[in-house]
């Protein structure tokens, strides 16, 4: 407690013990973080976690049932208006009039914020400059999920809050908006997003939340939960059968074995020696691997390994 | 109010490309001013044999008669009254009017009219409803020699073209009640785009930028007013200008009738659609409201034409009321209820259904 309130002057976000029920269902459970001025911070879970309550709450559409909130100092309930001025809000459904163009849409949102974004600059961003002239109920869902993104960017708000802002997109798209990101970051803006793609917080955030069940189980760099969590590497076997995890399990170095859709993933301290034994243990044909492929554990291991379940589930 | 001015225009954008907007709310009423304009407006078929027996050809009696040659549906027959109801009994006459001895001494013209009124007799064949029309038509045509009457300066100088106003064509009628019908379908329809909106978390969505939610509302609203008015000026001018309607009031007095009446008629709108979920199921609801409405409201056909037992529900619904409002100011029939009822009822509505929108309406 005693570093958040010290970390709070510099502080965007800060909440405190947030907690928020639907009648028996509590969808978030006494959550507590900061997000610091100019970092993306992203808040990862499997649907139904409690993320979009969690940036509902936060931009005040929603009101907590117990817990503190400050955005940019402000009280989203109580000071409402003066925070919808300093932030910029992507939700999951769209607000869009469905026969107006892109670039119609993207000027009237503009127009509700005091020192917006020229349209054009937004159009580039988003790889919609030659969609500009085209109504939005035409989009295809992607170039539609790029729009809602720049109805968020345009005000160039203080802090920006995206409610999963890549669903949807190709691999190209996705990394085209993650430029975007990090250049708004480098502008000196705030970003708190949601995401379900371990990729996406692993390569873009500079800390992330896990989020279950309504509560954080674990917060941190992308780097400290995986080392927190592992000083193991990963070696994926693939088309491998559950039979074979006893004997794997016996491999030098091997501290772990996790098994799941007919792929079995070992945890090894000791890499080199796991794998001359796995090479050995073929030769005797004791085993078949058709695949094997070996990397650094990420946040989907930290995921599984919190829960005991993969966040696409 | 820059932000309120490029939402307003926004949303004119997004409803004038809804091609259903533009069809229900513009391009209706006027097809229906035409298409009943031509069907009401052409030779008149409705022609009315009238008998008329003269006890004494004095000046009210000549004058009475000239007023009755002025109106173009009737035919009259003139005899005593015995050979007059021998036709009548044929179905010679659809009525016979009986143009009494009246003393001119000074009582009639009494102010205080204390004095008995003279009974003016007719008889008519009552097995054929038509022929209320005309009854109903001939005491208007006796309110309006008695007015002329009591008014010492103009007694007997009746000219002719107030009565044909008063004789109640069809295409006269149909004018403020086809305005009337618009006014009530834009209000009450329009209100689905707030459902809309809402139904597809749009207005969800918009709570999350600086717009305050009160200026949606009133874009719409402000919309809906500027469609108000432009339906006005098409079917008033097609009115006047094709077959040839009269229109008595102002413009100032239009556009406030019509301003008015749209207001009530979206605040009901709203308060229709507060509990509908959907677009559908809201729809649904201004469907089961607005289709007796503009079949008991007397919008269409003079209300003498309704069974009686339905009277309560006819005074009980807004759009009698804004008919009547219409009807007197656009064409100058006399009000049925008056002026003050007329402008009560429709203030009692709109605010009524104001505060129950107000209170129950959810932004989500």
């Amino acid at each position: 407690m005693k570093q958040l309130k010290g970390s709070a002057d510099l502080a965007s976000i800060v909440v405190r013990e947030l907690t928020k029920r639907y009648g028996n269902l509590t969808a978030v459970n006494q959550i507590s973080l900061v997000v610091e001025t100019g970092e993306i911070f992203g808040m990862l879970g499997p649907n139904g976690a409690g993320k979009t309550t969690t940036v509902e709450i936060l931009v005040g559409l929603r009101t907590a049932d117990a817990g503190e909130v400050k955005v940019l100092g402000f009280d989203p309930v109580t000071e409402d208006k003066k925070l919808k001025r300093s932030i910029g809000v992507q939700l999951q459904m769209p607000a869009l009039f469905p026969r107006l163009t892109v670039e119609e849409a993207l000027q009237l949102n503009a127009t509700f914020y005091p020192d917006p974004f020229p349209v054009d600059q937004v159009l580039e961003w988003m790889g919609l400059t030659d969609r500009r002239k085209m109504f939005t109920h035409k989009l295809s869902g992607g170039q539609l999920q790029r729009l809602i993104v720049g109805m968020a960017i345009i005000g160039n708000g203080k802090v920006l809050f995206l409610d999963e802002p890549t669903t949807g997109l190709d691999p190209q798209a996705r990394h085209n908006l993650w430029d975007v990101f990090q250049l708004l970051q480098k502008m000196g803006k705030t970003i708190f997003l949601t995401t379900h793609y371990m990729e996406e917080a692993q390569y873009l955030c500079d800390r992330v939340a896990i989020i279950d069940h309504g509560s954080i189980i674990a917060l941190g760099t992308p780097d400290q939960l995986i080392g927190d969590q592992f000083e193991e590497k990963a070696i994926e076997l693939s088309e491998m059968g559950s039979e074979n995890e006893t004997i794997l399990r016996e491999l030098p170095g091997v501290t772990r074995v996790q098994t799941a859709h007919n792929q079995i993933t070992l945890y090894s301290t000791h890499v080199e020696a796991t794998i001359r034994e796995l090479i050995q243990l073929e030769a005797e044909q004791r085993l078949a691997i058709s695949g094997l492929a070996i990397r650094k554990a990420s946040l989907e291991d930290v995921f599984l390994k919190l829960t005991g379940r993969s966040i696409r589930q | 109010m820059k932000i309120f001015f490029n939402l307003v225009m926004a949303t004119l954008k997004d409803m004038i490309r809804d091609k259903m907007t533009v069809f229900w709310f513009i391009l209706f009423p006027v097809l229906f001013m035409f298409l009943f304009g031509m069907i009401f407006s052409g030779p008149q078929n409705v022609n009315f044999d009238l008998g008329v027996v003269v006890e004494e050809p004095d000046f009210f009696a000549q004058s009475f008669l000239a007023n009755l040659e002025q109106v173009e549906m009737l035919t009259l027959f003139q005899g005593s009254l015995e050979d007059e109801l021998d036709a009548l009994g044929q179905r010679k006459r659809n009525a016979v009017l009986v143009l009494p001895d009246i003393q001119f001494g000074p009582d009639l013209f009494n102010e205080d009219q204390s004095n008995e009124s003279v009974a003016i007799p007719v008889y008519y064949d009552a097995s054929s409803q038509a022929n209320k029309v005309l009854i109903f038509m001939l005491s208007e045509i006796f309110n309006h020699v008695e007015r002329g009457m009591q008014n010492r300066a103009r007694i007997f100088t009746l000219d002719a073209k107030p009565v044909q106003a008063e004789s109640l064509r069809d295409v006269d009628y149909l004018l403020p009640g086809i305005l009337a019908m618009a006014l009530m379908q834009l209000g009450l329809f329009g209100s689905l785009r707030l459902v809309y909106l809402r139904e597809r978390r749009i207005l969800r969505s918009l709570g999350a930028t600086p717009l305050p939610r009160t200026h949606i509302v009133l874009s719409e609203i402000i919309i809906r007013l500027l469609m108000a008015a432009i339906q006005t000026l098409l079917i008033i001018l097609i009115g006047h200008f094709v077959f040839d309607v009269q229109i008595m009031g102002s413009w100032w007095q239009v556009l406030g009738a019509v301003f008015f009446g749209a207001a009530v008629f979206v605040s009901i709108g709203y308060m229709l659609v507060t509990f509908a979920k959907t677009e559908e199921s809201g729809n649904g609801i201004i469907q089961v409201v607005q289709f007796p409405m503009m079949f008991l409201s007397g919008i269409f056909f003079p209300l003498e034409f309704l069974p009686a037992f339905l009277k309560p529900v006819v005074r009980a619904i807004p759009l009698t009321y804004l008919g009547d409002l219409l009807r007197s100011i656009i064409i100058g029939v006399p009000y049925a209820f008056g002026l003050t009822t007329d402008l009560l009822i429709l203030s009692g509505w709109l605010i009524v259904s104001l505060i129950m929108t107000i209170r129950f309406w959810r932004w989500d």
